[in-house]
């Protein structure tokens, strides 16, 4: 970083610009479990956590024993009674607090999760914003969470509910969004009076650490936010775990079906099982290309194309458009997009300047390298080959992979139906909107689908039609504000209740009735 | 190459810090010049008021899923609003309210095109960049007058 200071302030626009943000700390962070209200040192052995814009290693994680998270779940489980008697509004005093310490150490968290994950500082600091505004939002359960009533449901008789909290809660993040997965639910958790234990990826946990750090400061009693690092055997340690009650998860499609999904059945818990995606983006010919195309940048190559709600399919559709005048349009959309595509500055996130940061590891960008090669071994065209890396400064380019982009991709190639999850964009052909429907529709993923058109026939119809949980109107990202709920259909969610909102309030208690007379 | 400045995130750390530039410019000014000191250290604590309310504009609504890093197209460049709180040595009082009338123009110009700029991005961003840029109009008119009486 300091070379990177050195050499730029050599250059006369740096004087002017300053572009590059200080790291938030030097040297190593050995990162603890945070149990009990206590810092921990695991017993487990220890994994490096690598800054992926410039492969130094900034950390260790420890990957925590059966026993260790089998502690904190005995901690949550000593905490929950207490604190579930805690009234609601002390209960969320806990949170206003947390709230203040969040925004006075915003910049601090978010640009742990550049230097750690390696998105760009706007992308930090917006995941951080949507982080706290989950916090915010819990703040309100002391009316989030009354029940209703009703007299006289006979004569002298009265019925009412009331939302009691359930006891101990896992929460299981990804390694895409360090800071704010977990605060989908956490918040919501501790507001309605249950205890949580986070595992957070251990690509990335410093964040997370963090943020106990706050919580910690904000007076959450002892036990009730814990933090367990680790890998499967914390996982499969919460999934066993008779005193956990539920289990909120975000992750592949694969793990979320097929072991935390069965997983939480077999034990009987409540599951948010968040997972993989395909998302498309339509652009229908009335689109304002202007608009659409810098929000396409975003939604496709932000976060470097790591997140489940990023654009992957480009379907440009001809919808009343004759051959002739489709084939132009088709290709005025591809050139825009390249062109777009093609000049954004990858690098590293502390840079100001920078609109595209690396993949969290060089594991990642290897798969992205096989999904390219077999794009082209299926005949798709590579219109922007990101593997040519170029970056905005002198850094190795193990993680780096620039945007790539393909046309004239078939709905059975693998890159145009199975998840990357990295900057690769494919680009398909649609004639019209029936037929754009149906290629969504037969996707098995079900997470966000976006149009972009000024048709409000064509978009009521798309958001009618399409099984998908989130739906874009001209909006590239669809990523649902902390008062809805997450959605996900299909292949991209399991369960019944999402993250977020009124739904998380619903999920983190049992509604219990009471009838009651009296003689 | 022009190292244009084309995400939020540089933006506005050269729009905040073209207010903190101005800001010590004026406090100069204030020290330098008893005629004018009042209004001098007027305008340096509006420049960091002025900071303040783009910070929280952008703060306040930074979201991963708008366009943050890639609303500001061509990018802004730095090389053309740049302002910096020096004043040539031996300057009047009139020097240094033509040189203030300038640098005003400058960052009234700095922030009709990021707001231009910015039209994709969050609107409170863009908002505030034409609250400020519509401040400076009242400014102006006031650093004229003292040129006048000057």
């Amino acid at each position: 970083m300091e070379r990177l200071r050195e050499r730029l302030s050599n250059r006369p626009e740096f004087e002017i610009a300053m572009s590059i943000l200080e790291e938030p700390w030097k040297g190593i962070q050995v990162v603890k479990n945070y149990i009990g209200g206590e810092w921990v040192d695991s017993k487990g052995e220890r994994v490096d956590i690598v800054n992926p814009a410039n492969q130094r290693v900034i950390g260790t994680c420890p990957i925590s024993t059966k026993d260790e998270i089998d502690a904190a779940v005995a901690a949550a489980q000593e905490a929950f009674p207490s604190w579930r008697e805690t009234t609601p509004l002390a209960r969320v005093r806990c949170l206003f607090r947390m709230k203040e310490i969040l925004e006075e150490r915003f910049e601090e968290v978010s640009r742990v999760q550049t230097m750690e994950h390696g998105k760009t500082i706007d992308e930090s600091r917006g995941e951080t914003r949507r982080g706290i505004e989950n916090v915010e939002v819990a703040t309100g359960i002391p009316t989030l969470m009354m029940g209703y009533n009703l007299e006289d449901i006979a004569e002298g008789i009265d019925e009412y509910t009331i939302n009691q909290p359930l006891g101990v809660f896992g929460i299981i993040g990804p390694f895409n969004f360090p800071f704010m997965i977990p605060l989908w639910f956490a918040p919501y958790a501790v507001a309605t009076g249950n205890t949580v234990v986070i595992k957070p990826s251990s690509e990335d946990p410093v964040t997370q650490i963090k943020i106990a750090e706050i919580a910690d400061e904000a007076g959450f009693p002892p036990g009730v936010w814990n933090v367990v690092n680790g890998g499967r055997t914390v996982v499969n340690g919460m999934l066993e775990h008779p005193d956990i009650k539920g289990i909120c998860f975000v992750g592949s499609t694969p793990t979320a079906k097929e072991v935390i999904y069965p997983g939480c059945g077999k034990t009987g818990k409540r599951v948010i099982a968040q997972a993989g995606a395909k998302c498309h983006v339509v652009v229908m010919p009335d689109a304002d290309l202007a608009r659409t195309i810098p929000s396409c940048m975003t939604s496709f190559f932000g976060n470097a194309g790591q997140r489940c709600l990023a654009g992957s399919v480009l379907v440009v559709c001809g919808e009343g458009l004759s051959d002739p005048e489709y084939e132009s349009f088709y290709r005025k959309v591809v050139d825009a997009y390249v062109g777009a595509a093609s000049k954004i500055r990858v690098g590293y996130g502390l840079d100001e300047t920078v609109q595209m940061g690396p993949l969290r590891d060089k594991g990642k960008k290897e798969k992205m390298l096989e999904y390219i090669q077999k794009g082209i071994d299926q005949g798709a065209d590579l219109a922007l080959d990101g593997r040519k890396v170029r970056l905005v400064d002198d850094l190795p380019h193990d993680a780096f992979l620039n945007p790539t982009v393909f046309k004239d991709v078939a709905p059975d190639m693998y890159i145009g139906r199975e998840e990357l999850f990295g900057p690769i964009t494919s680009i398909m052909r649609t004639r019209n909107l029936n037929a754009t429907v149906e290629l969504l529709n037969d996707n098995r993923f079900g997470n966000a689908d976006a149009i972009f058109t000024s048709n409000g026939k064509w978009a009521r119809e798309f958001q009618y039609r399409v099984r998908s949980g989130n739906i874009g109107i001209n909006v590239g990202i669809v990523a649902p504000m902390a008062f809805f709920p997450f959605s996900g259909m299909k292949d991209s969610f399991f369960g019944v209740l999402h993250g977020q909102g009124k739904e998380a309030i619903r999920f983190f208690t049992e509604s219990k009735v009471v009838i009651q007379r009296w003689f | 190459m022009v190292l244009t400045l084309n995400t939020a995130s540089a933006v506005i750390s050269f729009v905040t810090r073209s207010e903190e530039e101005t800001a010590k410019f004026y406090e100069q000014l204030a020290a330098k010049y008893p005629k004018g000191t009042d209004a001098f250290l007027a305008f340096s604590k509006e420049n960091r008021k002025n900071k303040v309310t783009v910070e929280r504009a952008y703060y306040g609504v930074i979201s991963d899923a708008l366009e943050a890093c890639f609303s500001f197209k061509e990018g802004l460049d730095p090389a053309t609003y740049s302002v910096e709180a020096g004043l040539p040595d031996g300057a009047t009082y009139a020097d240094a309210l033509t040189a203030a009338i300038e640098k005003e123009r400058r960052i009234q110009k700095m922030y009709l095109e990021s707001a231009k700029l910015s039209e994709g991005l969050m609107a409170d961003v863009t908002r505030s960049f034409k609250v400020m840029a519509r401040k400076r109009e009242d400014r102006l008119a006031k650093l004229n007058a003292l040129l006048l009486a000057a």
